[in-house]
C-alpha cells in the first residue's frame, strides 16, 4: 500500500516540473529587464517569485524521486535528471538569499546563469525520459521510426532451438522497446532468460500452469484491454507469433530445448516451416523499382513529350525513380523517344502501348538500364528492335502484345535472367516455336494469350421455376 | 417602347450600377488591405505548418488539374482498380464455401445456440437450416472449391485469393453497401474510387479517372452515394457512364452546333468561371472549369473507348457479349478497355443477388442460377483477357457483394417463403481478389462445419479497403484528407492490411 500512495504521489511530478521552470524563469526576466529604467519592478516582487519557484523545485525534486522508485525509466538518465534537479533547487535557493538579504551583484548574475543553465539541462533530460532520448532529434534525422530487424532463416527448424532462434527474436521485435536494455517498463526485462524468469513488478510472467502464465495472458487480452500486451498503439504480434508464444508456453518454456525436442502440434507446424523457408525468395516479386538508390533526374528536356501528353512522374513520393506512360500522348515518334535519354537511369516503368515508335526507338530505350518494366504493345517493333534492348538486365516484365515479333527476336533476350513474364499475345511467335522459348526461358512465365471461354450449354439456358412450387 | 422593353432597360441599369459599386473606391481599398494581410497570414501560417489545412501528407490538390496523375506514398503494384459489386449479396453457400455437413442438418430446425441474441433482416422465430443448393467441386493446383454454378470461374482458381470469412456489421443493403465502398454506413463519405483518383489522379488526361457501370435493371439500394465524393472535391466523384445509346447522356453535340462553336461556348463559360474565381477564390470554380474542359475532350475520347462494336469476334464470343444489348457482361468488356486506356477505377453494380425465396427471381435454385450464368463467362474472360494483355498484373480485380447469406432457409415473418432463399447474414462471406500484386490460387481465412461464424482468417470491409489502397500505394492509416476540423480517412479507425495474400 506504502508503494502505491508513493507512486501516486511520484506521478504529481509530471505536473509539477513546470511550476520551477516557470517561476525561475520568470524571475531572471524580470530581474534581467529591471536594469532599464521603462521596466523597473521591485525587488520585493522578485523576490516572492524567486521565493515560489524555489519551493516548486525543491517539491518537483522530492516527488521526481518518488516517481523515480516505480522503476519505469532509465536509470542513467534518471540520476543524471535527478542531480540536474536537485541542483537547480539549490541555486534557486542561494539565489533567493541573495537577493533577499543581500545585492544585486556580479554573485548573483553568475548565479542567474547558472539557474538558467541547470534548467535548461534537467528540462532536457526529463523530457529524454518520457519522450525518449532520440525524441528531439528524430524530426531531423531519416531514420524512420521502425526499425526493421531482418529474419535470420532457420536452415533445419527441427534442430534449433526454440527459445534462441524462434522465440528471442519475436520478443526482440515486439518487446524490447519497453521491457529491454534501455527501459524497463514495470520492472520487467525480457532479453535474456534471467529476467524472463525473474519477472517484474507484479511478480513472476511464467507459471507452472501455462494458463495462468502472465507473459501468455497479457498477450491474449483482447486489444482493446488496458492490460493487453503490446500496448494497443505498438506493433502488434501476429496470429503465427502468437500461435508459436502459446506452444512455447505450453511446453514448459524451456529455454534450451530443441524444436525436435517439444510436442508438435497441426497449427505450429505450418508456421515452423515457415521459419525454415527463405521468406525474400518467396517474394522476390516485391521490389518493383531497382533497390539501388539514383540521383534525381534532370527533367528540363522533358518538356516536349509532357506538352504531347506524355505522363512522366516519380513512381512514389521520396523515389528518384521515373514511370513514363505514353496512354494519352498523341504523334509520338522515334525522334520524340530520343529525349528520354536524359532521364535514362531513372526510368524504371515504361508503357509505349499503342504508340507509332519503331525499332529506332528501342536503341535509346535500350540504354535505360534500369528498367523493370516495358510495354510496347500494338507498336511497329520488330525482332531487330528486340536485339537492341538485350542489355536491359533488370527487366522483369515485358508486354509485346499485338507486335510483329517472332520467337528467334524474342530469344535474344534470354541474357536477361530476372525476366519474370513475357507477353506474347497476337504476335509473329507460333505454336510451334513453344519447346525453344520454354527452354530459353526456363525461369519466365511467357504468356501466348489466345485464351479461349468455351460457350457452354448452360451459358445460354434460363433455369425456370419448377411447376410444383407455385 | 414597351413594356417589356423598359423592363429590360431597368435590368440593365441596375446590373451597370452593381458592377460599378462592385469596383468602388472602397472596394479597392478593402481587397488590397485585406489581400495584403491575407497573403501576409496565409504565409505565416504555412510556415508554422498550418495554412492550406485541406490537403494533407503532401497529396496537392490542384484544383486547376484535379486529376492528373500523382504520386504513391509507395510504388503500388496496382495502378488500377475493378470493382464487381453484386449487389444484392449473393450466397457464398452456393458458390465458394463449400459445407457438406450443412447437408446433414437440411430440412432440420435450427438450433436455438445459432438465433440467441441474434436479429436477422427478415427470419422470425425458428427457421429450417438449408443444405447447399449446388454441387460443388475442387479445382486447379490450389484446390479451391467452386460450385457448378460457375463452371468457367472454377478453370482459372488459380489466379484468385479467396477471401472466405469476410464479416461486415450492416445488415441491410444501403448501409452493407455504403461501408463496403465508403467506409462508412451512413451518407457523406467519398467512396473507395474517388479516394483513389483523388489520390493517384488519373493517366489518361481524356478520360474520367472513375467510372461507374451498372447492370441488371436496378441500381443499388444505397444509390448513387456509393459512388459519391462525400468531402472530397466533387471532381472526384464517379462518372456513371451507360452501357447503350450515349454512354455519358448529352454527350452529343445537338443539331445545328458544330465542334468549333462547341468550344468557342466553352472557351467562353469558362472565362466567365475565371473571373469568378478571381473575385471569390472557390477553388469549387477551378474544378468546375477543368470539369467543362474534360467534358469537351470526352465527347470524342468517351464514345471511342466506350464502343465495342469494333472489338473482334472473338472477344465477344470470349466474354458472351453481344453489342447494342445491354448486359453485365457489356460492362466487364468495357472495363476492360478502360483500364487499358488507363483508368483508374472501374466500378460495376450488378443487381439482383438478393436471393431471399420470395418469387423465383430471388429464388437460391432458379434466380440465383440464371444471375450466376450472366456474369460467370464474362469475368472469367475479363481475367484471362487481363492476363493476355500483361494487364492483369497491374489491375486488381475484386468481387464481392455488401454481406453473405445465412445457412439457415428465409421464414419471412416466421412463415416460409414460396422458394428456397437464405437471408442477410453479416458475420461470413467471400469476396475474391485477382491480379494487382494478390497472391494465385490461394484462400483465406476459414468458417465453421454451417458456414455461419468465422474460424480463423476473419477480415472486416475495412481490411479489405485498406488492403486495396495498400496495392494502390498507400498507408490508409496516413492517406487522410481534412474535414470538419479532423483528419479523415477511409478505413475510419480501423483496418489492417491483409498481409496473408499479397504476393
Amino acid at each position: 500500500m506504502f508503494l502505491t500512495i508513493t507512486e501516486f504521489i511520484g506521478r504529481f511530478h509530471v505536473l509539477l516540473v513546470h511550476l520551477p521552470i516557470g517561476f525561475l524563469l520568470i524571475g531572471l526576466l524580470l530581474q534581467w529587464i529591471s536594469s532599464t529604467e521603462k521596466y523597473n519592478v521591485s525587488k520585493e516582487v522578485i523576490t516572492v517569485i524567486i521565493f515560489c519557484g524555489m519551493i516548486a523545485a525543491i517539491f518537483s525534486c522530492i516527488t521526481g524521486y518518488l516517481l523515480s522508485l516505480s522503476g519505469d525509466y532509465d536509470e542513467g538518465l534518471v540520476g543524471w535528471h535527478m542531480w540536474m534537479g536537485i541542483s537547480v533547487a539549490s541555486i534557486s535557493f542561494l539565489l533567493y538569499v541573495r537577493i533577499k538579504f543581500g545585492q544585486i551583484d556580479i554573485w548573483y548574475k553568475v548565479l542567474s546563469v547558472a539557474l538558467l543553465v541547470a534548467i535548461t539541462i534537467t528540462g532536457h533530460l526529463g523530457g529524454s525520459l518520457t519522450h525518449g532520448s532520440d525524441y528531439l532529434t528524430a524530426p531531423l534525422s531519416d531514420s524512420t521510426d521502425s526499425v526493421v530487424i531482418p529474419r535470420k532463416i532457420i536452415p533445419n527448424i527441427e534442430e534449433a532451438n526454440v527459445y534462441g532462434d524462434v522465440i528471442q527474436p519475436m520478443l526482440q521485435t515486439r518487446c524490447y522497446s519497453c521491457h529491454g536494455a534501455k527501459k524497463q517498463k514495470n520492472n520487467l526485462r525480457l532479453d535474456d532468460p534471467q529476467w524472463i524468469l525473474k519477472g517484474g513488478k507484479h511478480g513472476a510472467i511464467l507459471n507452472s500452469n501455462p494458463e495462468e502464465s502472465k507473459l501468455l495472458k497479457r498477450i491474449l487480452l483482447p486489444r482493446e484491454d488496458d492490460d493487453h500486451m503490446p500496448p494497443k498503439q505498438k506493433p502488434q504480434l501476429n496470429e503465427k507469433e502468437i500461435a508459436l508464444i502459446h506452444w512455447w508456453i505450453d511446453e514448459g518454456a524451456d529455454f534450451n530445448k530443441k524444436v525436435k525436442d517439444l510436442k508438435q502440434l497441426e497449427l505450429i507446424k505450418p508456421y515452423l516451416l515457415e521459419l525454415q523457408s527463405d521468406h525474400a525468395e518467396e517474394k522476390k516479386a516485391i521490389p518493383i523499382i531497382p533497390t539501388e538508390p539514383v540521383e534525381k533526374a534532370d527533367e528540363k528536356n522533358l518538356q516536349p513529350l509532357i506538352d504531347k501528353g506524355a505522363i512522366i512522374i516519380p513512381v512514389s513520393k521520396n523515389s528518384n525513380y521515373l514511370m513514363a506512360n505514353f496512354v494519352s500522348a498523341i504523334n509520338i515518334t522515334d525522334e520524340d523517344i530520343k529525349l528520354l535519354r536524359s532521364i535514362r537511369k531513372q526510368l524504371a516503368w515504361l508503357k509505349l502501348n499503342d504508340t507509332g515508335i519503331s525499332d529506332s526507338a528501342l536503341s535509346v530505350i535500350g540504354q535505360c538500364t534500369n528498367l523493370t518494366l516495358l510495354q510496347l504493345n500494338n507498336t511497329k517493333i520488330t525482332d531487330k528492335g528486340l536485339g537492341l534492348i538485350k542489355s536491359l538486365n533488370k527487366l522483369q516484365s515485358l508486354s509485346l502484345v499485338g507486335t510483329k515479333v517472332t520467337a528467334k527476336g524474342v530469344i535474344q533476350l534470354q541474357s536477361i535472367k530476372g525476366l519474370q513474364s513475357i507477353y506474347l499475345y497476337q504476335t509473329g511467335v507460333n505454336k510451334n516455336d513453344w519447346p525453344a522459348l520454354k527452354k530459353a526461358f526456363p525461369k519466365t512465365e511467357i504468356d501466348s494469350g489466345g485464351y479461349v471461354v468455351p460457350l457452354l450449354a448452360t451459358d445460354t439456358t434460363i433455369v425456370k421455376a419448377p411447376k410444383a412450387a407455385k | 417602347m414597351t413594356q417589356k422593353e423598359l423592363h429590360l432597360q431597368r435590368l440593365v441599369n441596375e446590373a451597370n450600377k452593381k458592377a460599378l459599386q462592385f469596383y468602388s473606391r472602397r472596394h479597392f481599398i478593402k481587397e488590397s488591405a485585406m489581400g495584403f494581410g491575407a497573403l501576409a497570414l496565409a504565409s505565416m501560417l504555412h510556415s508554422c505548418g498550418l495554412g492550406s489545412s485541406s490537403t494533407s501528407n503532401n497529396i496537392v490538390f490542384d484544383p486547376a488539374h484535379p486529376l492528373e496523375p500523382k504520386l504513391p506514398m509507395f510504388p503500388g503494384k496496382a495502378k488500377s482498380v475493378i470493382y464487381l459489386h453484386m449487389a444484392g449479396a449473393p450466397s457464398q453457400l452456393e458458390l465458394f464455401d463449400y459445407k457438406p455437413d450443412l447437408m446433414k442438418l437440411d430440412g432440420q430446425d435450427c438450433p436455438k445456440s445459432l438465433l440467441e441474441g441474434k436479429r436477422f433482416a427478415f427470419i422470425r422465430g425458428v427457421p429450417k437450416m438449408l443444405g447447399p443448393q449446388a454441387a460443388f467441386a475442387q479445382h486447379g493446383e490450389s484446390r479451391a472449391w467452386v460450385s457448378e454454378n460457375m463452371p468457367h470461374l472454377a478453370t482459372i482458381v488459380d489466379e484468385i485469393t479467396f477471401l472466405k470469412a469476410c464479416t461486415t456489421d450492416q445488415f441491410n443493403h444501403a448501409p452493407a453497401q455504403l461501408l463496403v465502398h465508403t467506409g462508412g454506413p451512413r451518407l457523406g463519405r467519398p467512396s473507395l474510387g474517388s479516394w483513389a483518383t483523388y489520390g493517384l489522379g488519373t493517366e489518361n488526361q481524356n478520360l474520367p479517372g472513375f467510372v461507374v457501370l451498372t447492370s441488371g435493371g436496378k441500381f443499388p439500394d444505397a444509390g448513387k452515394s456509393v459512388w459519391g465524393s462525400g468531402f472530397l472535391p466533387s471532381v472526384y466523384q464517379g462518372v456513371q457512364c451507360r452501357s447503350e445509346g450515349d454512354p455519358v447522356l448529352f454527350i452529343k453535340d445537338p443539331n445545328g452546333m458544330d465542334r468549333d462553336l462547341r468550344k468557342a461556348s466553352i472557351d467562353a463559360i469558362n472565362d466567365v468561371n475565371q473571373q469568378e474565381y478571381k473575385e471569390f477564390k472557390d477553388q469549387e470554380i477551378l474544378s468546375r472549369i477543368a470539369q467543362y474542359e474534360m467534358a469537351y475532350k470526352m465527347q470524342i475520347s468517351v464514345p471511342d473507348v466506350m464502343n465495342i462494336n469494333d472489338e473482334p469476334d472473338y472477344i465477344h464470343e470470349m466474354y458472351g457479349t453481344k453489342p447494342n444489348v445491354a448486359s453485365f457482361a457489356n460492362n466487364v468488356l468495357l472495363a476492360r478497355k478502360l483500364v487499358e486506356k488507363g483508368v483508374r477505377f472501374v466500378q460495376l453494380f450488378d443487381w439482383g443477388w438478393d436471393s431471399h425465396g420470395t418469387d423465383a427471381s430471388l429464388a437460391i435454385d432458379v434466380g440465383f442460377i440464371n444471375k450466376c450464368r450472366q456474369v460467370d463467362k464474362s469475368i472469367t474472360a475479363l481475367i484471362l483477357d487481363l492476363k493476355q494483355r500483361g494487364l492483369l498484373d497491374e489491375t486488381l480485380v475484386v468481387w464481392g457483394g455488401e454481406f453473405g447469406r445465412t445457412p439457415m432457409m428465409e421464414n419471412r415473418e416466421g412463415k416460409p417463403n414460396p422458394f428456397k432463399g437464405r437471408d442477410h447474414h453479416v458475420s461470413a462471406f467471400t469476396i475474391w481478389m485477382a491480379g494487382g500484386g494478390i497472391k494465385k490460387g490461394y484462400t483465406y481465412g476459414e468458417t465453421d462445419e454451417i458456414g455461419y461464424y468465422p474460424v480463423s482468417g476473419a477480415v472486416t470491409p475495412f481490411d479489405v479497403q485498406a488492403t486495396i489502397l495498400n496495392q494502390l500505394g498507400f498507408d490508409h492509416e496516413k492517406f487522410t484528407y481534412n474535414f470538419q476540423g479532423r483528419p479523415y480517412r477511409l478505413t475510419d479507425v480501423s483496418g489492417k492490411v491483409i498481409d496473408e495474400i499479397i504476393a
